[in-house]
This record gives structure tokens, sequence and C-alpha cells, in this order.
């Protein structure tokens, strides 16, 4: 079963290598999620720490930002700061986080740090309540909110089974390195929103996932083909109902989670949130379509 | 000397002309004026007086404003109109830039007595609805009549012209230098030329904050208004200024008291250079004598006069300075008619009788007001439809109403929220209403201001009617007031009527379209309550504590 499992996963690296080069060089090389040794993928969870800390920590245990950002490169962080609420409240990535990572990219020689969000409240009211557009900016990231048709183009995604195609936000695209920067909250429609349905807000058109036949199936379709290089999961706050906007009860676990496999973050973020990884749909789908793992036993916790 | 004093004035009214553009552009989200945005407004003397006297209250921002501009008129005539009011400049600067110069002054109609009995009808709608109380009014509505003051105040045009017609063009051509830059800012060539990309960042941001698309429904009898006050010129030089605006007469009126004369010597020679330049018809056919009442003392005759016979002088010259009004009786008497007219007939349309009230009264389901506003009968009176709320929406959700409140209601702002929904911490069209018709609110206040409530339609409603996974609704309601209820495994989405303030979040986030599976109906409008008594039932609803993912467990 494990070795089917790597081999249809080497499979499709290659079909993604296909499809990169279908596209055109440079179009994909933010997704880039090879650069995985093989064997059992590797979370770092950084616990009992200052925010900027715990960012640091988990990172450092993966070997640190010089192995995902190199210099010269354009970096992209997609946070969640889509709602016009305040960091308490738990609903936008932590501005700490945000800033760290920012603060990360730039000493690992990154040419230039965009920070983006396509905000569901008004933009400016959410980039300005979540605290993440002044420590963003701080900490030398450009902020970017993606609100016009144009700053999206249309992305073919040959392997969904469910999403076909794609508006995609330009800047996610044309990105050198990814960093997916979710928040871990309760969802009404999806149970949980961790990173793969954090990079929901890299599309124009999503609205349509709801009507399509599987919102789950989308999000893991999605995640299928945008492989972010880094997922950092900010579940310093979580928010546990009322999600994904609150306001509702939040916790604390103080706690920042990264990782190369996404769905081996999300899996563990579902964790914190109380619930079982299999229990969510598109972590479900996501694991099904070979892109990562989510059984706890098989991912290897680095507590730092 | 003669000629200074021209250029003085000209400056002057560059300067107020470019005071209205910056205030009214100014006032965003997150930006803070230390004028108020509504200056203009506030200091038009007639929409003091109606704003007050249809409130029946002294709103103090209204009469420290308007104040000035009596005084001003008690001690210098109608200066106003000649040095400050932004209608009267863009109306000399259009005249200039299509070489309007008007009939010859004998040929012009003379029409100057109108714009008096237009004042006089105004007053009239203002004071009669005012003046009528009975037991019902004390409670809900408070007036009956209405206040027609917003279709000919040159204050409330020109700021609905700005804000109807004006701002969406320029946002038009902002719009389209953001799409370009856009376009650019991703172009290889830009990807590979570092300092291209970075002189370009602050360009890309600041043009991603302020183009945002705009768009007003019925702008353009807004500008067809203006055209028309504009065309007139075609007939006489302001014909707007010297025969309508009902400003200038009640300004006109007070600066009777003005010790200021044109004073003409002996020199004249009678060139009739004065008369032909004089922008409002003041000077008859004998430059010694002009009518104090028209004379809007922008010294163009001074300038003009090629001897310097004429001078300004106080106290009495041998000028024959003429300040009767002129009016006729029965014309006077027509006019009340008008007035009168003018208050009843847009409340006995398409009316209809309601189970609650024995008046018959129009009442629109979509007729959703800001949060703040009035009880309606107050509202549409108060209102001066200068639009300025409408312009300071964020979200573009305020959109002039057409039918949804019948004629009374005509371009009065209602909310729209498939245009665009009340961004829950924003409180900018309060702050920006110079009649107080939107009363200043708090964000706090806004979780129990209720404009209306939500309604899922179960049978658009995907969730609903074809088991699909959204709750969209839910996701983005500010207030908590969506729940699901689950149902075979799957959310669908309820309104908690208590919670919901009819925001429209929901409305404008449902991905069903043309017509959104979630819709905010008037039904829940509470208008009529006082704030403590909306702020009792949002305590009945107690604090949010549903919401369907409840940690740990499978929902529901």
């Amino acid at each position: 079963m494990t070795r089917e499992e790597i081999s249809r996963r080497d499979f499709l690296r290659r079909a993604a290598a296909a499809g990169l080069a279908a596209y055109g060089m440079g179009e994909l090389a933010g997704m880039d999620g090879a650069a995985e040794a093989a064997g059992p993928p590797t979370i770092a969870v950084a616990s009992k720490k200052s925010p900027a800390q715990l960012v640091q920590a988990a990172v450092n245990a993966l070997g640190g930002m010089k192995q995902f950002v190199k210099p010269g490169n354009i970096v992209l962080i997609k946070p969640n700061a889509a709602w016009a609420r305040m960091p308490e409240q738990a609903a936008n990535t932590n501005p700490e986080v945000v800033a760290e990572v920012v603060r990360l990219c730039k000493a690992a020689g990154a040419r230039e740090v965009k920070v983006m969000d396509h905000a569901i409240d008004l933009d400016t009211a959410a980039f300005k309540m979540s605290g993440i557009q002044e420590a963003a900016q701080k900490a030398g990231a450009r902020v970017i909110s993606a609100r016009t048709q144009s700053m999206y183009q249309q992305v073919k995604l040959p392997r969904g089974k469910v999403l076909k195609s794609a508006d995609v936000q330009r800047d996610f695209m044309r990105a050198n390195v990814v960093i997916n920067l979710p928040i871990a909250k309760v969802h009404g429609s999806t149970k949980v929103t961790l990173g793969s349905k954090n990079l929901m807000g890299v599309v124009w058109d999503r609205g349509w996932w709801h009507q399509s036949a599987s919102l789950d199936q989308c999000i893991a379709d999605f995640a299928a083909q945008f492989r972010p290089k880094l997922t950092i999961l900010d579940a310093v706050r979580t928010l546990l109902t009322n999600g994904p906007k609150g306001p509702g009860k939040v916790g604390t676990p103080g706690v920042v989670v990264a990782g190369v496999d996404p769905v081996a973050v999300d899996a563990y973020g579902a964790t914190l949130l109380h619930f079982k990884p299999e229990d969510i749909g598109h972590i479900r789908l996501a694991f099904a379509s070979g892109i990562g793992e989510m059984r706890l036993d098989r991912i290897k916790v680095k507590n730092v | 000397m003669s000629r200074r004093l021209r250029g003085l004035r000209r400056a002057s009214q560059l300067a107020f002309l470019a005071a209205f553009v910056v205030l009214f552009g100014l006032t965003a989200y997150l930006v803070a004026t230390p004028i108020p945005p509504d200056s203009f407004l506030r200091a038009d003397p007639l929409i003091a007086v109606s704003g007050m006297v249809s409130t029946r209250r002294v709103i103090w921002s209204l009469v420290w404003f308007a104040i000035p501009v009596v005084v001003l008129s008690l001690a210098l005539g109608r200066v106003f109109c000649g040095w400050v009011c932004p209608m009267g400049t863009s109306i000399d600067l259009i005249e200039r830039l299509f070489g309007m110069r008007g009939q010859r002054p004998s040929k012009a109609p003379q029409l100057r007595r109108v714009k008096f009995y237009i004042l006089a009808a105004l007053l009239l709608t203002i004071l009669l609805p005012a003046a009528r109380r009975s037991a019902a009014d004390l409670g809900m509505a408070q007036t009956v009549g209405l206040s027609a003051i917003y279709w000919l105040d040159p204050m409330a045009l020109l700021t609905r012209t700005f804000a109807l017609v004006a701002f969406p063009v320029v946002q038009w051509f902002t719009g389209m230098a953001n799409e370009g830059i856009t376009a650019v800012g991703y172009s290889d060539f830009v990807y590979r030329h570092e300092w291209l990309a970075r002189a370009m960042a602050p360009v890309q941001t600041g043009l991603g904050v302020v183009a945002r698309p705009v768009y007003f429904r019925l702008g353009v009898f807004t500008f067809l208004t203006f055209a028309a006050i504009i065309a007139l010129g075609r007939f006489a030089r302001r014909f707007w200024c010297r025969n309508l605006c009902p400003l200038g007469a009640l300004l006109g009126f007070v600066g009777k008291a003005s010790p200021l004369r044109l004073a003409v010597s002996e020199a004249c020679t009678r060139c009739m250079r004065c008369v032909n330049e004089c922008k409002v018809g003041a000077i008859s056919d004998d430059p010694h004598a002009y009518r104090g009442v028209e004379c809007i003392e922008c010294y163009s005759c001074v300038a003009v006069c090629p001897v310097n016979a004429i001078s300004i002088t106080t106290g009495r010259a041998q000028t024959h300075r003429d300040d009767r009004l002129g009016l006729d009786r029965r014309r006077l008497l027509q006019a009340a008619g008008v007035g009168v007219a003018a208050m009843v007939l847009p409340k006995v349309d398409w009316g209809q009788r309601l189970a609650a009230s024995s008046t018959a009264k129009f009442s629109g389901a979509k007729l959703i007001r800001p949060p703040g506003a009035r009880a309606e009968e107050s509202f549409v009176t108060a209102c001066v439809r200068c639009g300025e709320c409408m312009r300071v929406c964020p979200e573009n959700a305020l959109q002039p109403a057409f039918g949804e409140g019948g004629l009374e209601a005509l371009e009065t702002p209602i909310l729209v929220p498939q245009v665009g929904p009340c961004a829950q911490p924003c409180t900018l069209c309060g702050s920006v209403c110079p009649t107080r018709a939107i009363e200043p609110f708090t964000v706090e206040e806004k979780s129990h201001l209720y404009l209306g409530t939500a309604m899922v339609d179960r049978s658009l409603c995907i969730a609903w009617a074809s088991d699909k996974q959204c709750l969209v609704c839910q996701e983005a309601c500010s207030y908590t007031a969506i729940s699901q209820k689950e149902i075979e495994g799957l959310g669908r989405p309820v309104v908690d009527e208590r919670m919901c303030v009819g925001c429209g979040l929901c409305e404008s986030a449902c991905p069903v379209v043309p017509q959104r599976a979630i819709n905010v109906y008037a039904t829940g409008d509470k208008r009529h309550l006082s704030r403590g008594e909306q702020a009792a039932i949002r305590r009945q609803a107690g604090e949010p504590n549903r919401g369907g993912a409840e940690a740990g467990k499978a929902p529901g």
C-alpha cells in the first residue's frame, strides 16, 4: 500500500513537471513540493514562545528559510486577511506571524516579498483591522489587495476531478516561492479551514466552487495542482465556533506548525481544532489524490 | 485698482471651488478630514432651515456654518453668489469654456422674480409639514409633508451632480489607469527589470486604493438637471443665478440690509459696457440705476468701465439702488399653490394602504435605509439628496432610490446589497449627512440598528434546493445572525431575525446569480424605535453562541 502510494506520487510529480513545461518556465515555479525527501513527511510544531519565536523555531526545524527562499527570489505570502476583525478574534492570520515570515524571507535574500489576499469584507477594513497591512509593511513586504479581475489569469487544471479551470491570482502564479500562511479555524461549509482552504483566497471565481458538484473536491483539486513550497499554520489563536468569521470562542494553543507537505500540516491542524483529519472532506480527498499524507501515525512531528 | 478687485474675486471663486472639490473628494473610509466634508451644505441657510424645521430641533453644526453666510450677506449683499458659491463658479467656468455670452440684455427673458416665487413655494414646503401635528405624528411619523428644498437648492444640486455624475466618471478613468498599470505590472518585461517593478509598486498600491469602480443608477437624471441649468446660459449668462436659484433669492433679500453701493460718477459716457457685462442683468438700460437684490458684487462692471466711472461706496451715493422685490400678490398665491402640490402630490402616488395605519403609504420591500436613518416620514423630509452618503460609501452600496419609496423618496439613499453591502466597521454615511437625516452612529450601535432582515429563498438556495456545500452567507455574516441547520449531513442556512440587521453582506456574497438566494427586505426595519429599544431587542437574542461547527464534534 505504502509503496503503491509513493509510486503514484512519483507519477503525479512527473505529470506536474510535464504540466510545468506546458505552461512555460517559471509559471508554476512557486508551487514546487518536489524538494521533499523520500520517506514520511516531516512537520515542525513550535510551542510555548512568542508568535515571532514560534515562526523562527518552526522554520528552523525544517532547515531554515534558506531551504525555501533563494537570494533574488520573489516570494508571495498568502495569509488569511479576509475579514474586518481584530487579531484577538482569531479570524485572520496573526499579524506578528505574518511579519516574522516576511522578515525571514527578507533575511534569506528575497528580492521582493508580497503579502496578498482577496478579502471578503471590505479590503481596506480587513487589512487594517487584522493588523496585517501595518505589520507586513513594517517588515518590508508589499501588501496587495487582489480585488480586481485583471489581477487574475485563467489556469486550466488538467488533473482536476471537479475543478477544471480557475482564475488564479497573477502574483501567486508568478512568484518564485509561495508560502501559504493560514490560521486554524472552524468553518461552516468545510468544518475546518486550514492550508488548502486558505488557497481559495487566490481564486477570483471562488463562488462557483460552492455551486460545483463538490466544494471539498474543488479544494483538493486546487491543492493538488498548486502546492506551496511551504505551509506555515498559525495556531497561536484558533477560532473554535462561528467560523470562519466569528466572533466566536477563541482557543489559545499557542502553536505554529510548518511543513512542506500541505496535507500533513492540515491533518495536524485539524487535531488542534479537535477534529480527526479523516472527518474533513477536503483533507481526505487531498490525501486520496496523493499529494500528501494525512495519517497522523505516518507524519514525523518535530516538537520544538 | 478696479481690475485687481475682479482678479481677487476670481481667485476667491476658484479657491472656494477647489475647497469644494477637495472636501468632496477627500472623505473616504479610514481617511480623516479636519474640516467636515459637508461644510458647503451646512453653510447653506436654506438647508439649515429645512433640516432643523423638518426634524424639529436645533442642529448646531448647521447653525454655526450658516450664520457666517447670513452675516456676510447682511454686510455685503449677495457676495456669496459672486465670490463663494461653487455652483456659480461652475456656471461661470463652463460658460467661459463654451463661450456662452447669453443674449443681449434687452432680449434676455425677464424672469428675475421667478426665483422669489420658487423660494416662497419651497419655504412653504418646509414650514407647512412642520406646522401640522397629530397624535400619530408624535410617535412614528413626525411630519406629514415633504420638503421640496432638495429639488432646487444649489448646494444640494451641485453636490448631487458631483456625487452621482462626476465621481463615477473620475473613477472610471482611475479604474482604466489601474487596469493598464496592472497589465503592465504583470508583464515579463517588468518582472525582468527589478528597478521598474520597484518604481511601479507605489503607483500600483496607490491606484489599488483609489481606483474603485463606482456606479450610480439615475446618474443620468442628475446630469440632465445640471446640463439644463448650464444650457439656459444660452438665453442669459448665469440664467440659474438670476432667475431660478432660491438661495440667491434668499441672500438677495437678506442683502437688502447691506450698506454697499455702486456709485457711478459724472464721467460715465453711457457706453453700456457695464450693462452688457453684468452677469445677472442687475443694471438696467440706465447705468445710473441698478437692482440691489440682483447684484452679486462681482465687480465686473467696475473692471470693464473704460473711464473708471464706477466705484464702490457705502452710504448714500447718487446712484440709484433699487431694492424692491416687485413681487405680485397673485403670483405669490400661485407659488403657494405649487408649493402645496409639490408637498402633497408625491405622497399620493401609487400608494397602498398599510394595515397598521390609516394613511395610504407606499412602502417598498427593498426600501432599505442606511444605518442611523431617521424614521421614514422624517427621513424623506430631512434628506436634501445631496448624495454625500452615496459618495462616501466604500462599497458603493448606497444608491439613489427610484421607485422603492414612492415619488417622495426619489433620489434618497437606499442600500442595494446586490451592488455592495454595508461594511460592518464603516460609519461614514452618518458622519457626512448635513441635515442629520442619517444620524451619526458608532460601529457598536450598528449591531442593533435594524435596516431590514435577510431571508433565505429556499427554492433558490443551493444548499437547501440542491444539497450543495454552501454556507457563504453564514461565513460572511458580521453578526452571527446566520446559522446552519443540519439536514442529511449537510448544513443549510437559517437566519435569526433578532440578530440580523439587514446589512446585506450575505446577499452581496451569495454565489447564486443573478437573483440571489438570500435577500434583505425592509421587513425588519426598526427605525421607528429608539436606539435604546432596538438595543433591547438585540440583547434578547443573547450572546452569539451558535454556529454549526462546534469544537470537537461534527456540526449538528
